[in-house]
């Protein structure tokens, strides 16, 4: 089957019920998807998928022609940063960092639904990823800071 | 470090996670004046961003599960489905038949020469099962998806035995042996630890309490399940492990398989999180290493989720029964404390009274603790271990004790203060609770006295009153004062405190190397891991400090046995103030002789030349030259320094402090606490970074408030199964859970502690933070709480238990 990645097509031929996190880190060597719990629990292997946030480890790769798959990768052309991904790093929303690709696209796929979303709104896109570390009131700031909202550093 | 200038290596005694180890330490040739508060620093103390951070938000950060070789193998642990007993037969027949299936090894396959290998309390693939999860063999495959297969293949005859799951059914009388040698509990048990005359200080009590306090098993959780990647060139074995400790992996890799620690590598890049579950080699890394070598493959093995839940350690339960006796005035006459540990199936003693002695001011304390061995896997380390179970029941049953005496519970901690180790009769370091009680108080807004609970009562407590509010809540009242009970409100408001010791101190032996480039750019070597802490990012600004160097131009190369000198598991709190001295000590001397080659080089005298932001600068107003000028006339000389960590200075207790204030809502209806806000103020001596200082203290907090309200491994009594190793039926805070957070450290630097002025901060902010949570909900509620985590079922039981005795 052909499978778009970032821009890219990629012809693959994955198992009948191989998972999108696996065929991405197996197959296509883009380790930037994480699997944490691959069941569905954690959102370590969150993509976007035509835009909108999907946990990998239970998405069918057979399932994904004509989708357009947006990795950890792809976000910003190589060398560069998206603007999500700058401000994780301005306030520090990293500790270990295993959970951060998916903290930063679900947190991009936020803001290309609600532009400016508030406290619950925040609150609500993000619970499906889960940091061990404490990250989140670095990530809530970063998600404020890139939607224009006021944010003391 | 002034003493036994005379000797090179000499005895010194550390303490790491609250037990003491001693060390032989070679003592330094150099010595450190410390840097003192009043010193000009440029780059310590400043939040430099994370140097790791672009990698991680870029995805390119290479995690244990993401390195990958040419004909790669994926392992996978067969475990054993009963909590006791014995496996009589394991047939692999059916998984050699899984296409794809390359290699499987059982106990019977293992190396017979030397000791048994031991991983997890247990040894290695024994047949002999003594909990749920425990490992018997390990296929490996061509895929991921075939060596699952292979594993869910194998088919496996029990003999079940008799087990005990909680150290309540250990304990009893006529349970069954839980391990296969020695009894159900530990051989130093019951440990008594006492000072003064506990009995005739509960004597002179004008107050006494006394409760049960329950803490759970809680899970580490890392978001990077534990993992190696095992590849052998010749008789050259690569161990790719994400640990807390490269070195410990590689001393216990090299012994289970009888080969030099030479010939053994470890290395740790980036990992997912620790929290203390990975201080060791484990099954998996001992599997991956002897299938690696039998199929002649580089083989990984990374556990599942289901595995990571149920066989990677945990926070010991604990049940601990608290005595305090108190004067009228506040002041604690006697702490008794009876506790038993549910160790599982092993582990090291993490003691849960240890604080009872350290807290708070007593000259009469009396504690007994058991550690009790059960058919459950076993206990590790976890962030705070000990301190954190013991300071639940310690800093409740002193909200008891102010509940009793109606008195302000941070006065009464101010009442007990305890300026100096009680213990070992010797003064702190440096850190003062007080200030951080008063600072937090100061914060939060913490304000008993006045317009809370000011309604006078008969028997003088004004605790548990209506407190002024402008929101649809209220309090319940004491139980016998009905004639004051305020009107019933669904949503209870509450509000609490807790404090917290922990020994951070670290010590040797630890080295560092810093080399100076051609072109300028610095390297800084040393053998710690950076778990997310931020290890990489302190170092380079230790470095750049110390070098006057500008700390983009230096790159910190940690996790690398072969690569980088030795230094600790980064456990304890220890990393900071371990390797930190030892990375200035090494940069000082590169900063030496750099100085002197460029006093050759200008002819100008190295006394007056001082170094800063990447620049030489004379100080007689000859123009400032950039260090790769001079370091690229040296060509390949490369100017180099070496540091290693000097001995702890005799006759303190090295700790941090700290105290934590909670606001909570209550739903009396559906049980459910939401945590409003909780204001952190610690003392961890120098902050050498305040933008990851934050974020570290937030991480134990939050931490500390799932231990608080979610986080409970619940094992089947009856079938000795856990039955909730996931994320979804274990739950860790989200995004969703998280209050208002004001977290900060006292701007304070400990000289005595070490050169740099630095204690450890990865676990103080975990310690506090369920008792100060718990306190809230006894305000809010107008009744003890006793067990964690505070689920709506234990709220609802509390509540409906108050309102029947009303």
């Amino acid at each position: 089957m052909e499978l778009l990645v970032n821009g890219q097509r990629h012809e693959v031929t994955p198992d009948a019920i191989e998972s999108l996190a696996d065929t991405l880190r197996e197959r296509l060597h883009l380790t930037g998807t994480k699997v944490s719990c691959a069941r569905g629990e954690c959102g370590s292997c969150t993509v976007l998928a035509d835009g909108r946030v999907v946990y990998s480890c239970l998405t069918i790769t057979n399932a994904c022609a004509g989708v357009a798959i947006t990795t950890i990768e792809g976000l910003a052309a190589p060398g560069a940063l998206h603007p999500m991904q700058r401000a994780f790093i301005d306030h520090d929303a990293v500790q270990c960092g295993f959970c951060t690709p998916g903290q930063v696209l679900a947190a991009v796929a936020l803001l290309s639904e609600i532009p400016v979303p508030d406290e619950s709104q925040i609150r609500r896109a993000m619970s499906g990823n889960l940091c061990r570390c404490g990250t989140y009131p670095r990530i809530t700031q970063a998600i404020r800071a890139v939607s224009g909202q006021d944010t003391a550093p | 470090m002034t003493t036994e200038r005379t000797r090179r290596f000499i005895a010194t005694t550390i303490e790491v996670e609250g037990r003491e180890e001693t060390k032989v330490v070679e003592i330094p040739d150099r010595t450190l004046s410390p840097w003192t508060a009043d010193q000009q620093l440029n780059v310590v103390g400043k939040p430099v961003r994370r140097v790791d951070a672009p990698e991680k938000v870029t995805g390119s950060a290479v995690y244990t599960s993401d390195r990958t070789a040419r004909g790669l193998l994926h392992a996978v642990l067969v475990r054993s489905t009963i909590p006791h007993g014995r496996a009589v037969r394991i047939d692999l027949e059916p998984a050699r038949a899984v296409r794809g299936f390359v290699d499987a090894i059982v106990f019977d396959d293992l190396p017979k020469d030397g000791k048994p290998i031991r991983a997890g309390g247990v040894r290695f693939l024994d047949p002999g099962i003594s909990y749920a999860g425990h490992p018997l063999a390990c296929v490996c495959a061509d895929s991921m998806r075939a060596a699952r297969a292979a594993a869910h293949a194998v088919r496996i005859e029990y003999e079940p035995a008799p087990f005990a799951a909680t150290a309540a059914r250990a304990t009893e009388p006529g349970a069954p042996p839980v391990r296969p040698k020695g009894g159900n509990i530990s051989r130093s048990s019951p440990m008594v630890c006492a000072r003064g005359d506990a009995d005739q200080g509960l004597a002179e009590a004008d107050v006494v309490i006394r409760g049960q306090y329950r803490t759970p098993s809680a899970l580490h959780s890392a978001m990077e399940p534990h993992g190696a990647v095992c590849e052998w060139h010749g008789d050259q074995l690569t161990v790719y492990e994400g640990t807390q400790g490269i070195f410990a992996v590689r001393d216990e890799v090299a012994t289970a398989l009888g080969i030099p620690r030479s010939r053994v590598r470890v290395v740790m890049d980036h990992m997912g999180g620790g929290f203390g579950a990975k201080n060791h080699a484990a099954a998996h890394t001992y599997a991956a290493a002897i299938l690696a070598r039998r199929t002649g493959r580089p083989v990984r093995c990374v556990l599942e989720r289901a595995a990571e839940q149920s066989d990677t350690g945990h926070r010991a339960p604990s049940t601990i029964d608290v005595t305090l006796g108190a004067k009228r005035d506040g002041r604690l006459t006697a702490i008794l404390v009876e506790a038993v540990v549910d160790q599982g199936i092993s582990g090291w003693e993490a003691s849960v009274t240890k604080i009872f002695h350290e807290l708070y001011a007593c000259p009469n304390v009396r504690t007994t603790e058991t550690f009790a061995y059960t058919n459950t896997h076993a206990m590790a380390a976890f962030r705070g271990p000990g301190h954190t179970e013991g300071a639940f029941a310690l800093e409740r049953s002193m909200d008891e004790l102010a509940r009793d005496l109606g008195m302000d519970p941070l006065e009464l901690r101010l009442r007990n203060y305890a300026d100096h180790d009680q213990e070992k009769s010797r003064p702190w370091s440096g850190g003062d609770l007080r200030r951080c009680l008063e600072e937090g108080a100061r914060r939060f807004g913490w304000n008993w006295g006045s317009n809370w609970g000011q309604t006078p009562i008969s028997n003088g407590s004004n605790w548990g009153q209506t407190r002024i509010s402008t929101e649809e809540t209220s309090h319940t009242p004491q139980p016998g004062n009905s004639a004051l009970t305020p009107i019933p409100a669904r949503i209870r408001r509450g509000f609490g405190l807790a404090a917290q010791v922990w020994p951070a101190g670290g010590g040797p032996p630890a080295y560092a190397t810093v080399r100076i480039h051609a072109d300028g750019s610095i390297d800084v070597l040393t053998g710690t891991q950076d778990l997310g802490t931020g290890a990489r990012t302190i170092f380079a600004q230790v470095a750049a400090e110390a070098l006057g160097a500008r700390v983009e131009d230096v790159r910190v190369v940690l996790g690398d046995t072969e690569r980088t000198p030795f230094a600790p598991n980064s456990w304890g709190s220890m990393t900071t103030p371990s390797v930190a001295p030892a990375v200035r000590m090494a940069a000082e001397e590169a900063h030496e002789r750099l100085l002197e080659a460029a006093s050759e080089i200008t002819g100008i005298a190295p006394e007056c030349l001082t170094i800063r932001d990447g620049m030489i600068i004379p100080s007689a107003g000859a123009p400032a030259v950039p260090i790769a000028e001079i370091t690229r006339k040296l060509g390949e000389v490369t100017i180099t320094g070496n540091g290693s960590r000097g001995p702890n200075e005799r006759g303190v207790g090295l700790m941090t402090f700290g105290a934590q204030f909670a606001e909570v809502e209550v739903d009396t209806w559906t049980g459910v606490v939401r945590v409003i806000r909780l204001t952190a103020v610690h003392d961890v001596g120098r902050v050498i970074n305040p933008l990851l200082a934050r974020s570290q203290l937030e991480g134990g907090i939050i931490q500390g408030l799932g231990f608080a309200l979610f986080e409970e491994r619940v094992i089947d009594e009856r079938l000795g199964l856990p039955l909730n190793a996931g994320l979804h039926d274990y739950k860790v805070p989200t995004m969703a859970d998280i209050p208002e957070i004001d977290a900060s450290c006292l701007d304070t630097v400990d000289t005595v502690a070490n050169p740099v002025g630095a204690r450890g901060l990865a676990e103080p902010p975990i310690i506090p933070t369920a008792p100060a949570i718990a306190n809230a909900v006894a305000d809010a509620l107008g009744v003890a709480v006793y067990e964690i985590p505070l689920t709506p079922w234990r709220i609802l039981a509390a509540f409906e238990g108050s309102q029947t005795i009303n």
